[in-house]
């Protein structure tokens, strides 16, 4: 007995003598000018090639650079130069880019280079890491913001493949004139082009750093950037601290119209402002809320299950507002959406069908179960935030109403839903995706459809839409760049599947009007055939909008200079830590 | 046993063959196209055969099953799919001061240890005060214990004891050999809590079996006391069912415990696994099927042959 008590005794008191020793170290940790932040699932390569998902390009864009970034503050998006001098000089005939880089820009130090110094950025770098992402053995999911757009790029990866071509071999459209020009050339005008070269796929590498590191570059990322990476313990965290030779950049001068002033205090300062990035990985929703209660993460997005506790009437509650907490809400250009397969004999041949399915569906319900009311019910197909946009349009079949959508059904040639097989609603296998597919099968119920729920794993899924064997699912969109053309692909005949368009919706007049606003620079023109198109996909459904995410943050009242968009993911740069205040509220926590 | 034991190895090659063979059909059945996954949304039918064929899924079977074999035997799994890391050093870390496999036998081996010695220890108490109120409300307890999901366990005590008493941090690891187990502790309370309550009740049931032998009855006549009894006696006979217990529990404790480990953010091969399941990546897949199956069936015949040293009866042939 006694053996029993000494053993229970000196293990408690090894653990918790561990513990405060440790922690007492740990507190020197407490108070650095460092902004760590929570991913919920792993970063994969951190490498411009491999930015495919949000984190490795949110990471990566702290790392590396593009020629274009957006404006932190104004709204809707504004596109600035970051690595190029200036905006580009584009032809007449809208075919021919040509931006002059930025002199005096050098890459991170590295030993990849001569005596480990980073050495000055060329318009030949973006040549090389440009045929890097073309390259096909390197499998780069983001080829598509050149290949078919670009003259010769189709051609060179096709060589390439066939080993008939090197990085020697030139591409026509992808050429630097000098040291510090690049020259782009068409194929047809491509005016989201200027947004592409906005996204970390275009950022560079340095061709010395790719041969030093060979395959293993995807984890010894050296670009321009203001933070280098220090650690990576994968599946863990990365630690990211500032680089000390980072180019004089200033805060903007300029904000947007709702922005507070407070949002202007920095403006003309040197950034970045921390020393420190930490992103870590943390899965599970309980451990990311009680990390940032207790500090140890400054920004977070509310976690489904804390946001009832957290936010009432959209306000932040008392509590959590007296600890110095601080709430942000915007709105993200992204749409959920409940796609139908066109290629299906009955679902694809009858319209009124799927309006009758449309209008039985309660988005508004969807919208209050499983995302806290965070959103807003999409009417179409072009999200908020986005050139195309129009608040005033109101979709006719989304308007929740059972007994309209019986009067379809009787029009559709199905009473009640007799006479239909059952569909199959193909979902991820996560408890949410299956809880979505109930409630949708339950809403269907209600005008005699049946619906039998098929949960997959992730990879199944996805290749069920790709073999466009897939009848019916739900799915989301989250814009690349700030052009309704980014969704309204989603539904162009040229792209049904393997492509983005899995609903394999073909409509002629779509098609057209598609073709002719790929033409159009942005402009009321422009917008007319967006909105012709947008109609068009609102009478025909092969998908149901559904929801326009809103993205719900909290910082601690340290952090200043804060706002979200999902589609600029530099800005860490512009977030500063008010030690003053972190040293003040933190130990309260 | 020299012999014995060589003939055991022997046999383990046509077994994990079948294994691989298991894995490998299961996953051409039920995995999906990588090629697909990795080609994106953009992609043309011509770049995914393209993938196909460098990832080699674009062969007949057979000569996937080759390759799967060759890289047995090679222990080169190549690089994942889903995150492009070579394979060996997602599992054994870049180095092995960071090795997820480390950490999951950080956690699991002290948390199973500890338990170990308490199980025992209580269950022995409870054979030697076997009926008593102590047995019974104990007995009580443990499977009150039990029948409480582990989800329970882990809410509540990362919440109280993490977040609220700030008594250990509420996730994360060090790497230093030190700071690590600040880490770690709260991680093994919770796992000893998880799997103490049966344990208890598995060791009190071998002990009572023993405690009615007959050689317990002699050494009580012969005079000896309860202790030298239950210390001596007892607790030597049981050695048997306690090894087959921790030997058997030693292949599971190093692939990790997925709950803990998301839990409390544990880069270890729990969630390893995991997400190898989850994105259909079949390099680690491949990977971690074969260390598991290596290391079953090696505890498997490390048990055997520890039989034979604690029980003179047991002869292996």
């Amino acid at each position: 007995m006694g053996c029993i008590k000494q053993i229970i005794t000196s293990l408690t008191i090894g653990l918790l003598s561990i513990s405060m020793f440790t922690a007492c170290t740990s507190d020197k940790k407490k108070f650095e000018n460092s902004i760590s932040i929570a991913y919920g699932s792993d970063v994969k390569a951190l490498d411009p090639v491999f930015a495919e998902d949000y984190y490795a390009s949110q990471v990566s864009s702290q790392i590396f650079e593009t020629l274009y970034e957006y404006h932190y503050l104004k709204r809707p998006l504004v596109v600035q130069p970051l690595l190029a001098e200036s905006m580009p000089k584009i032809s007449e005939d809208g075919l021919t880019y040509t931006i002059k880089l930025k002199k005096g820009i050098f890459f991170q130090d590295n030993e990849a280079f001569k005596e480990g110094k980073g050495r000055e950025l060329t318009a030949e770098d973006f040549i090389y890491s440009w045929k890097r992402l073309l390259d096909p053995a390197n499998k780069s999911q983001g080829t598509w913001v050149f290949d078919g757009k670009v003259k010769g790029v189709s051609d060179w990866r096709e060589k390439m493949r066939k080993g008939l071509a090197d990085y020697d071999t030139p591409i026509e459209g992808l050429q630097a004139t000098d040291k510090n020009t690049i020259q782009i050339k068409l194929e047809k005008p491509y005016h989201q082009l200027i947004y592409v070269l906005a996204m970390t796929y275009t950022a560079p590498t340095a061709k010395e750093v790719v041969d030093k590191y060979g395959e293993e570059i995807i984890n010894h990322p050296v670009g321009t950037g203001p933070f280098i990476l220090k650690d990576w313990i994968k599946s863990n965290k990365i630690v990211l601290v500032k680089n000390p030779n980072f180019r004089d950049m200033t805060y903007p001068t300029e904000k947007d119209e709702e922005d507070p002033e407070s949002m202007l205090k920095d403006a003309g300062k040197k950034i970045p402002f921390v020393d420190k990035l930490v992103f870590n990985i943390i899965t599970e929703d309980q451990t990311r809320w009680l990390n940032f209660m207790k500090g140890n993460l400054d920004i977070l997005s509310i976690p489904k299950d804390n946001f009832d506790s957290s936010i009432a009437n959209d306000q932040i509650v008392t509590d959590l507002a007296d600890k110095g907490l601080e709430l942000h809400v915007n709105t993200e250009p992204d749409l959920t959406y409940i796609a139908m397969n066109m290629k299906d004999p009955i679902l694809g041949k009858n319209k009124k069908l799927r309006q009758a399915i449309t209008l039985a569906y309660n988005t508004d319900a969807a919208l209050k179960k499983f995302y806290n009311d965070r959103g807003i019910v999409a009417q179409s197909i072009i999200p908020p935030t986005i050139d195309g946009y129009d608040p005033s349009f109101k979709n006719p079949y989304k308007d929740f109403d059972v007994e309209k959508a019986k009067k379809l059904m009787v029009e559709a040639g199905y009473p009640n839903g007799k006479g239909l097989p059952e569909f199959e609603f193909a979902t991820t296998s996560s408890s949410t995706a299956v809880q979505m597919a109930e409630f949708f099968k339950d809403q269907m119920s209600q005008i005699g459809i049946n619906i039998k729920i098929v949960p997959n794993s992730w990879p199944q899924f996805t290749q069920k839409i790709h073999d466009a064997k897939a009848q019916i699912w739900g799915i989301a969109w989250v814009s690349d760049y700030p052009d309704a053309e980014n969704f309204l692909q989603l539904l162009y005949g040229e792209n049904v599947s393997p492509g983005p368009n899995g609903s394999n919706f073909v409509n002629a007049e779509y098609d057209k009007l598609y073709k002719q606003a790929l033409l159009l620079p942005s402009g009321e023109k422009r917008t007319k055939l967006y909105h012709k198109m947008r109609d068009i996909a609102s009478e025909e459904l092969p998908m149901i909008p559904m929801i326009h995410r809103q993205g719900y943050y909290l910082t601690h009242g340290w952090i200043e200079n804060f706002k979200r968009h999902i589609t600029i993911s530099d800005n860490f740069k512009y977030i500063r830590v008010n030690m003053d205040k972190k040293k003040k509220l933190k130990p309260e926590l | 046993m020299l012999k014995y034991a060589i003939r055991r190895i022997l046999y383990m090659f046509p077994i994990l063959l079948g294994i691989t063979l298991v894995t490998f059909l299961l996953f051409n059945v039920a995995g999906g196209d990588p090629a697909v996954q990795m080609a994106g949304k953009y992609a043309t039918e011509a770049e995914i055969e393209a993938i196909r064929k460098d990832l080699g899924t674009s062969g007949p079977l057979y000569v996937q099953f080759g390759n799967y074999i060759k890289q047995i035997v090679t222990f080169d799994f190549g690089r994942s799919w889903a995150t492009k890391q070579e394979v060996t050093r997602m599992i054994f870390g870049e180095e092995f001061r960071t090795s997820p496999m480390l950490v999951s036998v950080s956690l699991t081996f002290p948390a199973f240890f500890i338990t170990l010695v308490l199980a025992i220890s209580i269950g022995l108490l409870l054979t030697f005060y076997r009926g008593g109120v102590l047995d019974k409300s104990i007995m009580v307890v443990c499977l009150g214990a039990i029948s409480i999901s582990s989800l329970v366990y882990i809410l509540f005590l990362q919440y109280y004891l993490g977040y609220k008493l700030g008594l250990f941090p509420i996730s994360g690891i060090s790497y230093d050999w030190v700071d690590k187990w600040n880490y770690l502790a709260l991680p093994i309370i919770i796992f000893v809590a998880l799997s103490l309550g049966s344990n208890v009740l598995f060791f009190r049931t071998i002990f009572l079996d023993e405690v009615f032998q007959d050689y317990v009855r002699t050494a009580r006549a012969k005079g000896l006391s309860n202790k030298v009894v239950m210390f001596r006696h007892v607790l030597r006979n049981a050695l048997i069912p306690i090894i087959t217990l921790v030997v058997i529990q030693i292949p599971f404790l190093i692939t990790g415990t997925l709950l803990i480990e998301s839990f409390f953010s544990l880069p270890g091969l729990g969630g390893l696994i995991y997400n190898a399941i989850n994105n259909a990546d079949f390099p680690v897949i491949k990977a971690m099927t074969f260390i598991s199956a290596v290391l079953y069936m090696f505890f498997q015949l490390l048990s055997d042959i520890l039989y034979a040293v604690v029980d003179p009866k047991v002869q292996l042939k």
